[in-house]
């Protein structure tokens, strides 16, 4: 069965929707965490503040969904294209040395992939209640990247940074 | 009261401790984490009735990482710590935890024997095919070309541990391999592995970004066992025997009898349970 037509109606979208979102937020703290231990505050900072804004929407649709009853699916039985929520970020794609850039880069992708899981149900749901609120969703997902694009324009880190690390911690004995 | 990916009160993260992992970043450990705190949830585990038992290595640090009750073992001993504990306790959820290392080379001769011994619990080895902590040398699951280590330069030359098929013929009742780059797929087959009565063994592929970055390409390499599960273990064994490494899923389960000492009893009251150690 495919995703679109697991989302038979309004209920399943909300519960979609926030597992994405919250699934996203999990992960930006994950990252945040793992920037922290590894002295790099300013990446830290950034995933920390990318946590919040997801859980911000996670509550929002939380919110909007209030009074319904929801339906309560396994974080494997969501059955996303990829193997994690579209707006999760993967555990792999993130290094100590990365710069606030970097993480941004991550995040546009991010949004971007949530933007299309969104713009595809507004498309193709015959639910024409989720398609529409599926419409609305991607339109805010734009927003998002727009946000993070204005983000990117002020950081002064940037992508084609050389990643140097003069005393790394591979060095086999 | 909006929905939540658990069905319970508690949340993966309720399962999380206050303490950072200090695992680098990009590691596969953290994915391990994170389905087994998605595992928890989902079972509606009280904390109290949850306890991980670790050895040594990077992988083993995950008991601290979480909010359940933690034995932080003797490197290779967390088996027979858990074996002990799950005698005592037989209503706990008790899981084990560790690296390749630890299970395979320190602690092999303890995972053979928990194996046939198919005490109820469930261990996750997570295999990245090296030592991490000690800074990258080869391990009982390294390919024997990998010339990674200034202490085998040309490689090993010795054929890794299968470590799937190991626990087959070691008689193991619950068999499977996940990959840590789908901790959703990790956490169901965690469940399944939970709710198995008897040993279950998860091989978690979990790449090392550090020692072994080369693995961060088993994200494309891995594929789903089709048909997933068997309960023949000859035809497990042909399974596993003429697979690449890189089969995912719940390859063998079995209902085995499942070994508890007679006498253990779930009761946490301190004289009775010092009554049974009494000589």
């Amino acid at each position: 069965m495919s995703i679109i037509e697991k989302i038979a109606d309004l209920n399943t979208f909300y519960a979609f929707s926030i597992a994405l979102e919250e699934e996203a937020a999990e992960r930006h703290d994950e990252l945040a965490d793992m920037l922290d231990v590894h002295n790099n505050p300013d990446v830290a900072a950034t995933f920390r503040k990318l946590a919040h804004y997801s859980r911000l929407h996670a509550q929002e649709i939380g919110d909007r969904a209030k009074g319904r009853t929801l339906p309560v699916i396994a974080p494997w039985d969501f059955g996303w294209e990829s193997a994690e929520g579209p707006e999760t970020g993967d555990i792999g794609d993130v290094t100590y040395l990365m710069n606030t850039a970097h993480a941004l880069q991550l995040a546009m992708g991010n949004e971007q992939r949530a933007h299309d899981f969104y713009d595809q149900i507004s498309r193709e749901s015959q639910v024409p209640e989720v398609a529409a609120m599926a419409a609305e969703f991607a339109a805010e997902e734009k927003q998002h990247l727009g946000l993070l694009r204005g983000w990117v324009n002020k950081t002064k880190a940037s992508v084609d940074e050389q990643l140097y690390d003069p005393d790394p911690p591979h060095m086999p004995e | 009261m909006s929905q939540s990916i658990t069905a319970g009160a508690l949340k993966p993260k309720d399962y999380k401790s206050a303490i950072k992992p200090i695992w680098c970043p990009g590691c596969g450990d953290f994915a391990v984490l994170n389905a087994v705190t998605k595992a928890l949830a989902w079972l509606e585990l009280p904390l109290e009735k949850v306890a991980l038992i670790s050895g040594i290595g990077c992988s083993s640090r995950i008991g601290a990482y979480t909010s359940v009750y933690g034995f932080h073992g003797v490197h290779g001993r967390a088996l027979p710590l858990a074996a002990g504990l799950k005698a005592a306790r037989e209503d706990l959820t008790v899981l084990v935890a560790g690296g390749d290392g630890d299970g395979l080379s320190i602690g092999g001769n303890h995972f053979i024997h928990a194996c046939r011994r198919n005490m109820n619990m469930t261990y996750i080895i997570m295999d990245n095919e090296v030592y991490g902590m000690t800074k990258g040398q080869a391990s009982p699951t390294t390919a024997p070309d990998w010339a990674g280590s200034k202490l085998t330069p040309g490689g090993t030359a010795i054929r890794p541990f299968k470590p799937a098929a190991l626990a087959l013929a070691s008689g193991a009742s619950f068999i499977a391999r996940a990959f840590t780059g789908d901790p959703n797929e990790l956490a169901r087959i965690l469940v399944a592995a939970i709710e198995h009565k008897g040993f279950s063994f998860i091989q978690a592929l979990s790449p090392c970004p550090t020692f072994r970055p080369e693995q961060m390409d088993w994200k494309y390499q891995v594929h789903a066992f089709e048909p997933e599960t068997t309960s023949n273990p000859v035809l497990a064994i042909q399974r596993l025997q003429a697979d690449d490494g890189m089969g995912m899923g719940i390859v063998y389960q079995q209902d085995l009898p499942v070994f508890q000492p007679g006498g253990a009893s779930p009761s946490t009251d301190v004289a009775s349970f010092e009554n049974e150690f009494a000589l």
